[in-house]
């Protein structure tokens, strides 16, 4: 079963998780009291929330493949809500990503020239960065828009509705809405699957489209070409391409720039296409769930989307779950989802593992017999569980960068 | 035919140290030059001014006949010099193919990588020169040897024709060995010229065509590897009598001071890293470990500390249960610890050498009780094993990088020597150190055994191991295979038993 899936192309063992996640979903939704967790919004909620998250959390990866920790993504996030907006309202919602953009990368150069240059701990420079970032902001707004906390309405670059699939327009023709009318035959499993494919094609903001197509073009850039791999020896073994005469310092500069980069377009997305202005402490932590989704994706960009999507997924839910059912559903699939962890660990005869995700799983399942309802805190703090989670039982997996965080010193 | 490699006058200084003054050196074509000298002699810094990793203060440079002047190891690679270093410069989770191409990468339109092109040269090569390798595996699933292979591939994949090979052998065990001087010389044989750097004697006159000697950074001998005996060589070196770690009388007691009974430990895996050890160190008994690194003998040394616990068996320190005690209460009961790797597990070394002194004995006078430290104790007792132990420095309040890793090894044996420990457990306890410290350590070894100390000695160094040792155990995935005495084995015999060889030859255990 294993190799078969490992033997499949990519893409294809990507449909294969994505179908069995939505029937995990179905099946419980059908023996609990919701019906939001395969509805439309569901899955465009998850999408806006993913895209930054999963923006910074690529942003880590460049940096991190480099060798340097990006603890001040969030802050290279905000500088990009701010920027973006700015940009936004002055030159129009194209620009405004781009200025957004700058804005982040101006924040990694600042951590590239401390971390890089000055050989400042990089956990503490991206501290000082996040701290020094909303103030930075708030100021800004002040002297711009007379406001410390809120800007003007910004442009939003405009959605896309994928033909057919969405019924998007070709040309001034408006194309059929097949998954709208697949939907309504209320067929299990089946509609389910269209409700939520549709929440991804329909009313899709380009930013999204350019964030997806980020996966592919990483895995090209950072594993493919002559760019990636001397990025990688810098967050491998620095001396190792020294010794070739790569220039290692030249790419952690780049690397740490592009990293705020991305973590800028997701602060830019946040602020024109999520809230439509720039308001402080919209980020909500953002930056930081990126490096969650980071550590979850194992470094990797597949990874670090279905992170993103994950997370996306579960503070989505919650955005229109007021009475907390959807998350007291959602309590159930956690307990199938440990219940899979603590087979997989007897399987590998790992006790302590199997005993402990069996706890847990049962304890998930217990609440959710007991409760009706699960407090909104519980769905803010799921992700941050995840990740943990993750880190205990899968932590022999994931693998980072060998010179992830060392101080490099040019002939040391 | 002008000489491959000739250097003239070269000089350089660091702040307070001559590191090479005034030396001469002429490598002609094709042959197998050897580098030898103490460690300080100034070898290591020769080849870095030779590769372009430092420039020299004055002198020249030729190479093939003409006047270079080298800025980075770049310009050495475009001279056709490749340098394999002592430690590999390889990424562990980069595959051989990956960490070969890097910095030579040939590429397509938009720097995409060609990989066809890269593996149809890297086995070009590899086949020229009788190097096997498997161009997918990550560098991590490797053997040192291959690893080793890696590199050299690496240096003839740029094309070099001159190879700089730094102490390649420090990492083997004999039957590598063996193979890389075959690989060596059919690298000769295709008109390679090869430079290293070894201080193994019987190595170097095995292989070499011409030896050059370094001593105090100035040359003291070129000579051609006809008649010269390793003796002459060695005098050459050290510039007076060679020390030997030879012990002189035994001095072993009958009372058992650490017994290992049915120890098992096992990895994260829960695989057995080593299984049912039996062992007893009597007081006044050295007993030596051999093994190819890697096979147990580390995870045993963990499981004697505490860092690591048994899954099974007992540790008993003079017939008192040790297996559930912590580390330290180990240590305060008696067990002593030189560790592998001074720099990260037996010193702090940005911290002052009195701090140093006193780790492990934080919580023992002098140098505290269970909550306070006792500055002025600690102090005085640094002082004390700066004094025994004849630890060169300024004072006791420089930081532990300021010393050499010679003085850094004397200050840790004298800190776990002075607390008149049962148990030594020694791991490499002169691994890198020059031949006066060496001589240094052995002899507290040896005065400590005098006065009834139990140590476990576990050493990559064969003459080390047999010279100290009153009984050789050979470790071997785990287990040990064989119990031998030092009187009666050959550095080679140990060197068949560690690698398994002497067992299915059916050899005697």
């Amino acid at each position: 079963m294993t190799s078969r899936l490992s033997s499949m192309p990519a893409w294809a063992r990507w449909m294969i998780y994505a179908a069995s996640g939505v029937l995990l979903l179905t099946i419980v939704q059908s023996i609990s009291d919701t019906d939001r967790l395969t509805q439309i919004s569901t899955s465009r909620e998850m999408l806006r929330w993913a895209v930054p998250i999963f923006l910074a959390g690529l942003g880590g990866l460049f940096s991190e493949r480099a060798g340097v920790v990006n603890i001040g993504l969030e802050g290279m996030l905000i500088l990009g809500m701010w920027f973006g907006a700015w940009g936004s309202i002055e030159y129009g919602a194209w620009w405004g990503l781009l200025i957004g953009i700058v804005g982040g990368m101006i924040g990694g150069l600042l951590h590239a020239v401390a971390t890089v240059t000055f050989q400042v701990d990089h956990i503490i420079s991206g501290v000082a960065i996040n701290i020094l970032a909303p103030a930075i902001t708030r100021y800004l707004s002040e002297e711009v828009w007379d406001s410390p906390t809120t800007s003007p309405q910004t442009a939003e670059v405009g959605t896309w509705d994928v033909p057919f699939l969405a019924g998007g327009t070709i040309f001034g023709w408006e194309s059929p809405d097949w998954l709208l009318t697949a939907s309504k035959w209320e067929i299990w499993y089946l509609s389910d699957v269209a409700q939520l494919s549709r929440g991804l094609l329909r009313s899709t903001s380009w930013v999204s489209i350019i964030a997806l197509l980020l996966v592919p073009f990483t895995v090209w850039l950072v594993w493919r070409t002559r760019f990636g791999l001397r990025l990688r020896i810098c967050g491998e073994k620095p001396a190792a391409g020294e010794a070739q005469g790569i220039n290692i310092i030249r790419y952690k500069y780049i690397a740490v720039i592009i990293s705020g980069g991305l973590a800028g377009l997701g602060g830019a997305f946040i602020s024109t296409e999520l809230s439509g202005l720039f308001q402080g402490g919209n980020s909500a932590g953002r930056g930081f769930i990126g490096l969650a989704a980071l550590i979850f994706g194992n470094w990797r960009p597949g990874g670090v989307l279905l992170g993103a999507l994950l997370f996306g997924y579960v503070f989505g839910l919650d955005l229109k779950d007021l009475d907390g059912t959807a998350s007291h559903a959602m309590l159930l699939v956690n307990a199938i989802a440990l219940a899979g962890v603590a087979a997989w660990a007897f399987s590998r005869r790992r006790v302590a593992d199997t005993v402990l995700a069996s706890a847990l799983g049962v304890g998930a399942l217990c609440w959710w017999l007991v409760a009706d309802t699960v407090p909104s805190w519980w769905s803010n703090t799921l992700p941050y569980v995840i990740v943990l989670l993750v880190l205990v039982f899968f932590s022999q997996r994931l693998r980072m960068p060998a010179a992830n965080g060392q101080p490099y010193r040019k002939g040391g | 035919m002008s000489a491959a490699i000739e250097l003239t006058g070269i000089t350089k200084r660091f702040p307070g140290v001559v590191a090479n003054d005034d030396v001469n050196l002429t490598v002609e074509q094709g042959e197998i030059h050897a580098i030898c000298g103490e460690n300080g002699a100034g070898k290591s810094t020769l080849m870095k001014i030779l590769y372009g990793m430092q420039g020299a203060d004055e002198g020249t440079m030729k190479i093939n006949g003409e006047v270079v002047d080298f800025t980075s190891p770049t310009d050495a690679i475009d001279c056709g010099i490749g340098m394999v270093h002592q430690h590999f410069m390889l990424a562990d989770q980069l595959t051989v193919l990956e960490n070969v191409i890097l910095g030579a990468e040939p590429t397509l339109t938009g720097g995409r990588l060609d990989f066809k092109k890269a593996e149809t040269h890297l086995r070009e090569v590899a086949d020229e020169y009788g190097l096997t390798v498997d161009v997918h595996q990550m560098i991590e699933t490797l053997e040192v040897g291959e690893r080793q292979r890696v590199e050299i591939i690496k240096v003839l994949y740029r094309g070099a024709e001159i190879l700089i090979l730094d102490e390649p052998t420090a990492v083997l065990v004999p039957q590598e060995v063996e193979a890389l001087f075959e690989n060596m010389r059919e690298l000769k044989a295709s008109g390679t010229t090869i430079l290293f750097i070894d201080h193994k004697l019987d190595e170097v006159l095995k292989i070499s065509d011409s030896i050059t000697v370094l001593r105090h950074g100035k040359t003291v001998a070129s000579l051609k590897n006809e008649g010269v005996t390793a003796h002459e060589l060695a005098e050459l070196m050290v510039g007076s009598e060679l020390p030997t770690p030879a012990t002189t009388s035994s001095t072993v007691t009958d009372e058992v001071a650490l017994r290992l009974s049915g120890v098992t430990v096992l990895n994260e895996a829960n695989r057995p890293v080593a299984s049912n050890i039996n062992l007893a160190i009597r007081k006044g008994e050295i007993v030596g470990i051999a093994g190819v690194e890697g096979n147990g003998q580390g995870d045993l040394v963990d499981a004697i500390i505490g860092t690591t616990q048994i899954s099974s068996g007992t540790i008993e320190l003079l017939g008192n249960d040790i297996t559930y005690e912590s580390v330290r209460k180990r240590r305060e009961a008696g067990v002593a610890y030189v560790p592998e790797d001074r720099q990260h597990e037996g010193l702090l070394l940005s911290s002052p050498l009195w701090e140093n002194a006193a780790l492990g004995h934080q919580t023992q006078a002098p140098f505290g009780s269970n909550w306070w430290l006792n500055r002025d104790g600690a102090r005085r007792q640094t002082e004390a094993i700066r004094q025994q132990f004849d630890v060169r420095t300024p004072n006791i309040d420089v930081a532990a990088h300021a010393l050499s890793g010679g003085n850094q090894q004397k200050l840790i044996i004298g800190r776990e020597l002075t607390s008149n420990p049962d148990v030594l457990i020694a791991a490499h306890p002169t691994r890198g150190i020059d031949v006066g410290a060496q001589a240094a350590v052995w002899d507290d070894i040896r005065a400590a055994r005098r006065n009834g100390l139990a140590t476990l000695l576990i050493s990559a160094d064969l003459d080390e191991l047999i010279g100290l040792s009153d009984t050789i155990v050979v470790i071997l995935r785990g287990e040990f295979v064989a119990t031998l005495s030092p009187d009666e084995v050959t550095p080679r015999d140990l060197g068949a038993y560690m690698t398994g060889a002497a067992l299915q030859n059916g050899g005697v255990a």
